[in-house]
């Protein structure tokens, strides 16, 4: 779940209810109303902007572009240096968004699926104006929709029309999504998982591990309906999978102590691969406002940012 | 109320069902979409807590057509009392047929019938009637109705039960068909001759064997209202085999030390094939035998329901072996046969006569043909010239003369006095001048014998059948005389042989055969001869039986039968005069003098008619078809227009039994159960009828608030 943090951060904010986001039918729209309330929360924020940045030194070697040399430290102390730049400019990111039909139920009035879109393109949009390539792959028991992540004019709008589609798959498969997209992006980048993972976890690990080996970032956005977390209901029902059309007599007195429980093994379990893979884990309840999300991710971004900085500088430097 | 199968009310409880029904039904009737199932168990359907139950008219409904159900399955009835029973009320009359044949001798078999009988009167209600009728060959009544109701009603099983005590198997056959005849006509008519109401049953005691006779009913229309109960009795061991004689025809060549041919039958259902045929000798004249075999027996394999016929040699060296034995089987009844052989008779022709032997045309060469020789019978034809005198030893012999030629007054007086004494004498003029003679021996004068020739022919015209000489002819087929022609015939007034009786007449009106009494003989008079001058008599087919009918009216041959089945007529030929009859046990039963006809002994064994000029023997045995063990089908009785019905089980008298089948009574009666199904089908009418409302006007009310 987003930390407290975030809630601290964000608290002066003007915040926007979900349920009142979820009415704008475009999606373009949505996330820009997303983003333009994030900007103006975002402008005291200490982590502000991205740019090109120096990193560290390193001893030049015969064969190194001699355009990097660092002339100012060869006059002070003869001796050649290399200066390395952070590549942070033309960050490639493919959205990976869950359109099957379990993505397709929502208690709170609008769906998951509707959710997922709004963060998709809430994402698609900030990133935008960073300039950043925004690629998107949309599945359910196999890949619908693939966009190659670019940054042009009219890609956005592409992009979030692919969105609005409605669900139309019968089954959850993480696995060929991710299979699909290790073997689409060559070039090192972004992918951000959004699902509700409501599959089984067992052949998820070795898929990440392959996106993770390709030296890619992996962000997962897992969303759940508040529903979904306490089973909901107080009456016995007949539940129909929304997926298969099964149906089973439930009474929720009886099966929600149970269903918690595996419920609750389900996320950690998730949780935890991401953890091991060194994946940024978010959990998102349909009923958080997307400000949240928003804020997490680049919270957490900063963060990793900051730790990797941290643990690879091991010179002295300074701008070039 | 009570039920004949409470078990069924268990079924009741079926309707914990519709209950049940009403109260989850309600629970899982929603709907709910969900994610994913992924983490979810079905959880177990719940009672709703709620103690209202939806559409209680429904349940009522439902759960009333259940419970008329089980209660109908139950089989309801109301107990009443036996006595409004009107068929118990209503008296019986019941014939009880109780068989007594030879074949009821078997192992066990008379015990079983007289316990079926005994179980069968004691049955009886006390307002029923019954009668006893013990029948083999006939039924006869051994408690009649007229006795079971003069008996007080309190001693009347006893009375019955104690007649029945004194009978016990005969050896005769089984006549089945005739008892019931019987047996149904004493059922049919009431003491005063009226038809008797109420129901009527025949109770037949047998063990029903395939030997029966049932020929009886074929042409008997059965009357209506009439059952026949079976009471089959078995004996211990199922199968049996029998012995019979194989009949022989009285023209049979068997020499008397021919080998003799017996049938050896074997029922169906036998066990043993595999017998001993033997010659047996008897122990003092009794039908007992010893066992002991005479001579070496022969071996007969006959297997189950097939017969055999073997040759059995006679012993030699033993004087006139009579008796032959089965054995190896041990239902003993019909394993001995009794043979008495026919002897051959012999007897004298005396003819008196101018004839040369071998002339085709004289009535001597047709005579001594028509005589010829048989197995039984041999004749001897003595001639002698008219002149000649009597020799006694010729006559001593004969008991018939034929005489054709006038004789001299002396000898003629000597011929009258022989038939005086009981001889026979036909006189057969050849010619008119023989009236001389007629009158000698008829002492009648002016006796005138005419020779005429009719224009054409003359023929018999008038023949008295009722004559014992044309007795044999007095059958239609063969009572015409019409193809005999007469060429010539001596005309004698009749009236002047005063004391002649016309046997034939010519059909001129003359006499052509008369017969005059003589003392204790007999003359005849033919006023024709056979020879081809005369007539077409020798050539016809009535010569012989004529003449042979002629030889028995004068006691030269006596055709006796030596062998009898028990149940027949004994018919004692002319010359027998019997007057006592030895049993085999050595009693001499009497005989009415002068009786012809005798019932055959019913005990089977080698019998001797005492008091004739010597003792005649005869042998009687078994029926042959009271060997035929195998049961008889009833098909059989059923083909034939009986209605036959079951016995009842055993009715064992234990409370609880009779109980229940006063139950088993009532409910057949009232049928109670059909209108319990009839409320089932009506419940579940007005079910279906208020299920369906209840369903339309939900869907209404779905249709009218849309979701």
């Amino acid at each position: 779940m987003v930390a407290t943090s975030t809630h601290t951060a964000l608290s002066s904010a003007k915040l926007i209810d979900p349920q009142t986001l979820m009415t704008i039918r475009s999606l373009e729209l949505r996330a820009r109303a997303v983003v333009e309330g994030f900007w103006s929360g975002m402008h005291r924020s200490p982590y502000h902007g991205f740019s090109v940045e120096f990193t560290e030194y390193r001893q030049y070697t015969p064969g190194d572009d001699p355009r990097y040399l660092d002339w100012r430290v060869f006059a002070r102390s003869d001796r050649y240096f290399i200066k390395k730049y952070e590549d942070e400019t033309n960050l490639r990111v493919h959205l990976l968004v869950d359109q099957s039909r379990s993505m397709d139920y929502g208690s709170k009035g609008y769906t998951k699926l509707a959710y997922a879109a709004t963060l998709a393109s809430t994402l698609a949009y900030f990133l935008h104006l960073q300039g950043d390539a925004i690629g998107l792959l949309t599945f359910d028991e196999k890949v619908r929709e693939y966009l190659p992540a670019r940054h042009r004019a009219g890609h956005l709008r592409q992009l979030m029309l692919s969105l609005e589609r409605p669900a139309s798959g019968k089954a959850t498969d993480l696995v060929a999504p991710i299979e699909r997209i290790t073997t689409l992006i060559r070039k090192r980048g972004m992918v951000a998982l959004i699902s509700d993972f409501l599959a089984p976890l067992d052949r998820l690990e070795k898929n990440l591990i392959a996106l993770t080996a390709g030296g890619h970032e992996v962000v997962v956005f897992h969303l759940v309906d508040p529903a979904e977390l306490n089973l909901g209901l107080t009456s016995a029902a007949l539940f129909e999978d929304v997926e298969s059309a099964r149906t089973l007599y439930i009474d929720p007195a009886v099966a929600r102590a149970g269903y918690t429980k595996k419920f609750e093994a389900h996320c950690d379990a998730l949780q935890a691969i991401s953890r091991k893979l060194g994946i940024s884990y978010h959990r998102l309840s349909t009923a958080d406002p997307l400000e949240f999300a928003l804020f997490g991710f680049l919270q957490e971004r900063m963060r990793r940012g900051r730790l990797f900085r941290r643990a690879g500088s091991s010179g002295g430097g300074g701008r070039a | 109320m009570s039920f004949l199968t409470p078990l069924f009310l268990l079924g009741g409880l079926a309707i914990v069902g519709p209950i049940l029904y009403h109260l989850v039904r309600r629970t899982t009737r929603e709907k709910q979409r969900f994610s994913s199932l992924m983490f979810l168990l079905p959880s177990p359907p719940r009672l709703s807590n709620r103690k209202r139950l939806e559409h209680w008219l429904l349940l009522l409904l439902r759960c009333a057509a259940l419970a008329l159900l089980a209660l109908g399955f139950a089989r309801p009835f109301l107990r009443q009392a036996p006595v409004d029973d009107p068929t118990a009320a209503q008296p019986k009359r019941i014939v009880v047929l109780v068989d007594i044949s030879a074949s009821m001798r078997r192992d066990g078999v008379w015990a079983a019938a007289r316990e079926r009988a005994e179980a069968v009167l004691r049955r009886a209600g006390p307002a029923d009637q019954v009668a006893l009728y013990p029948f083999d060959r006939q039924a006869s009544a051994l408690v009649s109705f007229e006795d079971w109701n003069r008996t007080a009603p309190a001693e009347r099983v006893a009375f019955a039960v104690g007649r029945l005590a004194t009978l016990t198997p005969s050896w005769a056959g089984t006549q089945l068909g005739s008892a019931l005849v019987t047996a149904a006509e004493a059922l049919g008519e009431n003491e005063d001759g009226k038809a008797a109401p109420g129901p009527r049953q025949i109770v037949l005691v047998s063990d029903l064997q395939s030997g029966s006779r049932l020929d009886a009913l074929q042409a008997y229309e059965w009357p209506k209202g009439v059952d026949l109960v079976l009471e089959p009795v078995k004996a211990r061991t199922p199968g049996n085999a029998g012995v019979q004689l194989v009949a022989e025809g009285p023209d049979s060549t068997r020499a008397v030390d021919a080998p003799v041919r017996v049938r050896v039958s074997n029922s169906a259902d036998a066990t043993r094939e595999k017998f001993k045929l033997g010659w047996t000798a008897l122990r003092n004249g009794n039908t007992d035998t010893t066992g002991e075999l005479i001579g070496a027996p022969i071996d007969a394999y006959v297997p189950p329901g097939q017969s055999r016929v073997f040759s059995l040699p006679v012993p030699k060296g033993v004087a006139a072996p009579e008796v032959i034995t089965l054995q190896g089987d041990p239902e003993a009844f019909d394993n001995t046969v009794h043979v008495i052989p026919h002897a051959q008779q012999r007897a004298t022709v005396l003819w008196i006569g101018s004839d040369v032997a071998e002339d085709v045309r004289q009535p001597l060469f047709f005579l001594r043909r028509a005589f010829v020789e048989t197995p039984r019978v041999a004749v001897r034809v003595l001639a002698s010239a008219p002149a000649a005198t009597l020799s006694p030893a010729d006559l001593s012999g004969s008991t018939l003369i034929f005489l054709t030629d006038a004789v001299p007054a002396d000898k003629a007086a000597a011929l009258r006095a022989e038939v005086e004494a009981g001889r026979t004498l036909v006189f057969l003029p050849k010619s008119a001048a023989a009236a001389a003679t007629l009158g000698a021996l008829t002492g009648r004068e002016g006796l005138a014998l005419v020779e005429t020739k009719p224009a054409n022919y003359a023929m018999l015209g008038e023949i008295d059948f009722q004559h014992p000489l044309f007795a044999p002819f007095a059958d239609p087929r063969f009572s015409d005389f019409t193809k005999i022609h007469f060429w010539q015939y001596r005309k004698l007034d009749a009236a002047a042989l005063s004391g002649a009786r016309v046997v034939a007449k010519f059909d001129s009106g003359d006499p052509a055969l008369l017969e005059m009494p003589l003392g204790k003989g007999k003359l005849y008079v033919l006023n024709s001869g056979w020879h081809p001058d005369d007539s077409q008599l020798a050539v016809s087919s009535k010569f012989v039986p004529l003449l042979w009918s002629l030889l028995e009216q004068s006691g030269g041959v006596a055709s006796f039968v030596t062998q009898y089945a028990i149940g027949e007529r004994l018919t004692l030929p002319a010359g027998v005069n019997a007057t006592g009859l030895l049993a085999p046990d050595g009693t001499t039963t009497p005989l009415a003098g002068g009786a012809t006809d005798v019932p055959v002994p019913a005990r089977p064994g080698i019998y001797t008619l005492t008091g004739g000029a010597k003792p005649q023997r005869f042998a009687v045995n078994l029926e042959p078809t009271e060997s035929r063990t195998a049961p008889l089908s009833t098909d059989d009785l059923e083909q034939l227009g009986v209605p036959v019905a079951r016995p009842k089980a055993e009715v064992v008298a234990t409370v609880e039994n009779k109980t229940m089948l006063q139950g088993i009574e009532s409910e057949n009666r009232q049928k109670l159960w059909r209108w319990f199904i009839a409320a089932t089908l009506a419940v579940l009418l007005v079910e279906t009828a208020l299920a369906g409302w209840t369903a339309r006007r939900a869907t209404l009310r779905t249709e009218e608030v849309p979701s």
